[in-house]
């Protein structure tokens, strides 16, 4: 059992390290990023600051709450955009799925840790944009380790969840072999409803119900508020319940999902 | 080692008709229709044999490498892979084999073969001294030890299915599937590859199961062949047999001075080709012979010129490609 688990990890740390390789490859990339990152802070700052001209307070939240809020969403994005839909899309399109499906690897896993990579190395590249916020418009971070230790679980467990909700999602491309329409509506139903756009606190009561049953939540909203100060420490346990049992359904879903799509698979291309 | 029984596969594609009309009419009413690209197919492995499965384009060679390799799932029949179901313990076959398809590639994109490598052979758990031992001898045999700092992409197309090949066999799979592993590469690469293909199938016992038009590379490299056309098998023997079996037949071109009309063909032999002033004819040289043959031809028309071409594979499997097999049989 250790063994295998070594072997795994192995194989897995494989497929992880490949990710800021291939990343790097153009670093244009990466000055294109932070220079468009910057812009879209000036931008939302700009937006929320005209929102509040007239009014002190928005949903309960003020002024500074909602541009914190919203910078640390901007910051810890990556949980909540896997990147899982394209990727399937793209491989049923080129027919790279064939190329995948041969690697001696659990494929949803291995796309589970390129998730998790890829999400450390986006945090990772936001740090310039955490300084420009920081110097430019006060960003400000919690002290307490407990509140950060809170944020790090409530983020996995949420992007865990959305993982496994694009995945079920992305499995509809192995009967279909197009996803474009779909994953246009899940990034934008996730903009809106993840609170990546507008904190759910500012949303009527009939809106907040829908945003806080659909998963969208679960990887920017709930661990980022806990990170604002919208949310605090002592509700938790209560998050982490939620998110589980969230994680544990779309878990199940996923994988039996996934295993009939595997059935009806067609490697596009001779 | 690898067993097919009754292998089958039916493809639904989509039936659209043209234009935007057809695309707006396929997005509301879809239609579908069936395709068998395999029918049937039997046939049975053994370890360290080197097969070669040829047909034309659309006969079901890939899709039946794909139901071997389990990413495809058989629509009937049933195959087995060293024991195994290959789709069900997909993971498990997938250690065994290695793929080679000659159009796609396997490796990173955008990173130095060499890391590409490291990361295939982490994949595949190959332990780090028998992964040094296996880069040093693959730098050798397939000349590798200049591109190994050289990210994918900047490799030209002998280059990169040399690398292929590599990243294929550096866990020393027992089963290599290779889809056409020399298309459009040049003579000098294609005998390199060959070369090593028989290499390891002598020292490392690999079976070897090849797709290719290349008729070179079957000549070369394959004693048995499989013979797929449209979805079904129908030769399965060894290389030897079917160049006896079609060997009697020569094929003769003839260039005339004025244009074929109204030639009669002469007694025991057929048309291949006949077009303006060119007509090819093949006979079998057990019934007549080169020498009557162009006697019959020239008494009808002026030959300014003429060739007579030796029976090689390529026109073997022309002739079965036509249809030889069913009229022989």
């Amino acid at each position: 059992m250790i063994s295998t688990l070594k072997r795994d990890l192995r194989a897995y740390g494989a497929i992880v390290a490949t990710v800021p390789k291939m990343f790097m490859a153009y670093s244009i990339w990466v000055w294109m990023s932070w220079f468009v990152q910057i812009i879209a802070v000036v931008i939302l700052v700009a937006f929320w600051r005209a929102v509040f001209s007239n009014t002190a307070t928005v949903g309960g939240l003020d002024l500074d709450t909602t541009i914190n809020y919203l910078l640390l969403g901007m910051i810890f994005r990556a949980g909540q955009n896997t990147d899982v839909l394209y990727e399937i899309g793209e491989m049923m399109r080129d027919g790279r799925i064939g190329i995948t499906l041969l690697r001696p690897l659990d494929m949803q896993a291995t796309y589970y840790v390129i998730n998790l990579a890829n999400m450390g190395l986006n945090t990772l590249l936001s740090i310039p944009i955490a300084l420009f916020a920081w110097l430019a418009y006060g960003l400000s971070l919690p002290n307490d380790p407990l509140v950060w230790l809170a944020f790090l679980v409530a983020l996995l467990l949420g992007n865990a969840v959305m993982f496994c909700f694009d995945w079920i999602i992305g499995c509809v491309g192995f009967y279909s072999t197009e996803i474009w329409g779909l994953s246009v509506l899940r990034y934008g139903f996730g903009l809106f409803f993840s609170g990546a756009l507008i904190p759910l606190d500012m949303m009527p009561d009939w809106l907040r119900t829908i945003a806080s049953v659909l998963p969208f939540s679960q990887a920017l909203y709930l661990p980022v508020s806990i990170l604002a100060g919208i949310n605090p420490v002592s509700a938790m346990p209560r998050i982490w319940l939620i998110q589980l049992g969230y994680l544990v359904v779309f878990l199940v879903a996923s994988r039996l999902v996934f295993g009939r799509a595997l059935r009806v698979v067609t490697v596009q291309g001779g | 080692m690898i067993e097919a029984v009754n292998l089958t596969k039916v493809y639904h594609i989509p039936d659209k008709d043209p234009g935007v009309r057809g695309a707006v009419k396929a997005l509301f009413r879809p239609r579908h229709t069936s395709k068998t690209a395999v029918k049937d197919v039997s046939f049975a492995i053994e370890p360290g044999e080197i097969v070669g499965y040829i047909g034309v384009n659309g006969a079901g060679k890939s899709t039946t490498i794909k139901m071997l390799t389990g990413i495809l799932v058989p629509t009937g029949g049933q195959v087995r892979v060293l024991g195994r179901d290959p789709h069900r313990e997909r993971v498990a076959n997938a250690r065994d084999i290695g793929v080679v398809f000659g159009q796609r590639s396997q490796l990173w994109w955008d990173l130095a073969l060499r890391e590409s490598l490291t990361m295939v052979g982490r994949i595949y758990e190959v332990d780090d001294a028998r992964f040094q031992r296996l880069i040093s001898e693959f730098s050798e045999t397939l000349e590798l030890k200049e591109l190994l700092p050289i990210p994918i992409r900047n490799m030209s197309l002998g280059q990169k299915m040399r690398a292929e090949l590599a990243a294929t066999l550096i866990h020393e799979p027992r089963i290599v599937y290779l889809d056409e592993p020399t298309i459009g590469l040049d003579l000098l690469v294609k005998e390199r590859i060959r070369a090593f293909i028989k290499r390891i199938n002598q020292e490392k016992g690999t079976t070897v199961v090849l797709t290719t038009h290349d008729l070179g590379d079957i000549e070369e490299l394959c004693r048995r062949v499989l013979i797929i056309d449209n979805g079904v098998l129908i030769y399965d023997g060894s290389l030897e047999t079917i160049k006896q079996r079609f060997g009697k037949y020569r094929e003769i071109t003839f260039e005339t001075a004025a244009d074929l009309n109204g030639l009669d063909v002469p007694t025991g032999a057929d048309v291949l080709e006949k077009g303006g002033r060119t007509l090819s004819l093949r006979f079998d040289r057990t019934q007549t012979s080169a020498s009557r043959v162009s006697a019959s031809i020239m008494s009808q028309i002026e030959v300014i010129d003429l060739s007579l071409k030796e029976p090689d594979l390529s026109m073997v499997v022309k002739q079965i490609y036509q249809g030889g097999l069913k009229e022989t049989a």
